[in-house]
């Protein structure tokens, strides 16, 4: 259980002797294939036949009337001299580089927060996860008026001598109000990740440090953070995909405005694909956008063989 | 190891009789009443945005002024009435739950099946078949979302209830923890009931299904979560406004700038489902969160 990648289990071998048969044909495997079968068709059915097909279309125009025609790279000469697509790349990277910190962060200072005993703490952790069960949708109706012009943030905001206006009209603020709600959003789940890995450290590391005069700071600078590298980086890998491919929030709260300063990625794909039905187009969108992930993916990958 | 981390946090949380390690702990912590204080501040921000809701929801025709609105002195339920009388929201949320339950059970079922197969058979192309699977979970939903409704369109599925579900039950993250749960699953007993003559089928499901309720509950909860507060594709699937689901119905609610009042009441009547069933499965919830961390 402990290991994702241990190898697929071995114990049917040790058993009592068996009559080898070849593996194709003996009963047994008959069954394992209709027992994988219905999944296996749905599988190739609805996951790996969209996921070639959409890098297909990415080379060609669908017509409405269901005609394909393919076209080379035409579709990706047109993006590269779309400055809509740079702009979806820039506000993408944007977007990223706000909404990774912020809720890796507050998830950190949650999970840190939680990790201790005081009564009512469980009660306290079931709050925390609420906006986790909740839809991105509702979270994002309630948020609109939240970050409205004379909504609450503005209201404290004002007591101090601040009036930002409508953050979602701002072209400035708009992808911190939707970094911020997608903290909101998920730092109930991220905190429960570190929190399990927060607790698997030994108590003694803590009375070690604190013998030799570290302060709560240091504590949780040289003991907790080397030691919850793991969790932290399954959480990092979590907030970096979330980020990228966020779109429930933006369709509510912004439709990619103001001015296209929230028009990401994501949002392009669905734009041209069912605003404008070019589906050609929307999926070399999508292509770029399987490119980059799994780029980052390998850097973090790296990253991580490098220093761990 | 997943389970025993759960057990340690089970036991933090009831904290009256400290074992040693845990009156230890205590002593580490600074100053409980300061922590108090900053766990509440938390727990308020957290809870604002559905207090937020409910009251707005009750107070319909009104200005919305900070901070008055947020302390109502009258309610109504007037926008209660309006959002279930006036609008398609019982048909809603009857799509919304059709679309979750029906999807909970195939998706237990079909990746329980192959779970099955993959964690206690040998086979040609099990490993290879397996690891596939686990691949795709790279590729963003994005890419895949244009030729799967082109799909679906040319089997007859657009605005339908079967084609919303259908593409949605190959689940791999599904399939791969139910693999991992049944490897645990003793050989023994399997062995010994098909000495007793049990058939293949039986054993699965007489056997080895009974042996995962834990974690069948853990990934029912996901799935119907998931399916509960699904927005995308049920958004491009359907087309007619009486197959639509709450999530998407609420965003075409709002393009008709139908009362706030009356939105947020929708919202309500939305978060209550998805609000009960996490009240009542959140120890496997919250189990399969942390299963999910552990690598």
């Amino acid at each position: 259980m402990a290991t994702v990648t241990a190898p697929v289990d071995q114990r049917s071998t040790v058993g009592p002797p068996r009559r080898r048969r070849s593996r194709l044909t003996s009963p047994g495997a008959l069954i394992a294939y209709v027992f994988i079968l219905p999944y296996v068709a749905f599988f190739l059915l609805f996951r790996i036949l969209p996921t070639l097909y959409g890098i297909v279309l990415s080379f060609g125009d669908y017509g409405l009337s269901g005609t394909f025609e393919l076209l080379g790279l035409d579709n990706y000469q047109r993006l590269f001299a779309d400055p809509l697509f740079w702009n979806a790349l820039k506000v993408t990277g944007l977007y990223a580089a706000i909404a990774i910190p912020v809720s890796v962060t507050v998830s950190l200072a949650m999970a840190q927060l939680c990790n201790r005993v005081l009564r009512g703490m469980s009660i306290y952790r079931s709050i925390f996860f609420l906006p986790v069960v909740t839809s991105p949708v509702l979270s994002g109706l309630i948020f609109i008026w939240i970050f409205s012009a004379d909504g609450p943030i503005n209201s404290l905001l004002g007591t101090v001598g601040l009036s930002p206006g409508s953050w979602l009209q701002s072209s400035g603020l708009v992808l911190p109000a939707l970094a911020l709600v997608s903290a909101w959003m998920n730092f109930g789940y991220n905190m429960l990740i570190l929190l399990a890995g927060m607790l698997a450290i030994p108590q003694e590391y803590y009375e070690a440090a604190q013998l030799d005069g570290a302060g709560p700071w240091r504590r949780f600078r040289s003991v907790t953070l080397p030691l919850l590298k793991p969790a932290l980086f399954f959480v990092l890998v979590l907030e970096t995909v979330k980020s990228f491919q966020a779109f429930d929030t933006i369709y509510v709260m912004t439709g990619g405005g103001p001015v296209r300063a929230s028009y990401t990625l994501t949002f392009m794909v669905y734009d041209q694909g069912f605003g404008y039905f070019d589906f050609g187009y929307a999926s070399a969108v999508g292509v770029v956008l399987l490119l980059i992930t799994l780029v980052f993916s390998l850097i973090q990958r790296r990253l991580v063989g490098r220093s761990a | 190891m997943a389970a025993m981390l759960t057990d340690t946090t089970d036991r933090v949380d009831q904290a009256p009789a400290p074992a040693p390690e845990h009156a230890r702990r205590l002593r580490r912590r600074s100053s409980p009443r300061a922590m108090h204080l900053l766990l509440a501040l938390a727990a308020v921000i957290t809870i604002f945005p559905f207090y937020a809701m409910v009251v707005i929801s009750v107070q319909p025709g009104k200005a919305i002024t900070i901070p008055d609105a947020l302390f109502p002195s009258e309610i109504s339920f007037a926008a209660y009435e309006q959002a279930l009388d006036s609008q398609n929201i019982p048909q809603w949320a009857l799509n919304s739950a059709i679309y979750s339950i029906v999807s909970v059970v195939l998706v237990l079922l079909f990746a329980s099946m192959a779970g099955y197969a993959f964690a206690k058979k040998r086979f040609f192309g099990r490993e290879l078949i397996f690891w596939v699977f686990i691949a795709m979970l790279m590729i963003p939903y994005h890419l895949t979302i244009i030729p799967q409704y082109i799909i679906v369109r040319e089997l007859g599925g657009l605005n339908t209830m079967w084609g919303m579900i259908v593409p949605t039950i190959a689940n791999a993250q599904a399939m791969f923890l139910m693999r991992q749960f049944i490897q645990d699953v003793p050989d023994e007993i399997i062995d010994a009931a098909r000495i007793d003559g049990a058939g293949e089928f039986r054993v699965y499901w007489s056997i080895v299904l009974p042996q995962t309720k834990p974690i069948l509950a853990t990934l029912g909860t996901f799935v119907f979560l998931w399916h509960w507060n699904d927005f995308l594709w049920p958004l491009v699937s359907q087309q007619s406004p009486r197959n639509y689901v709450l999530t998407v119905g609420l965003k075409t609610l709002q393009e008709q700038e139908v009362p706030l009042a009356t939105i947020m009441a929708a919202a309500v009547v939305t978060f209550i489902p998805a609000l009960l069933v996490f009240i009542v499965l959140q120890r496997y919830f919250v189990r399969g969160v942390m299963m999910s961390g552990i690598k």
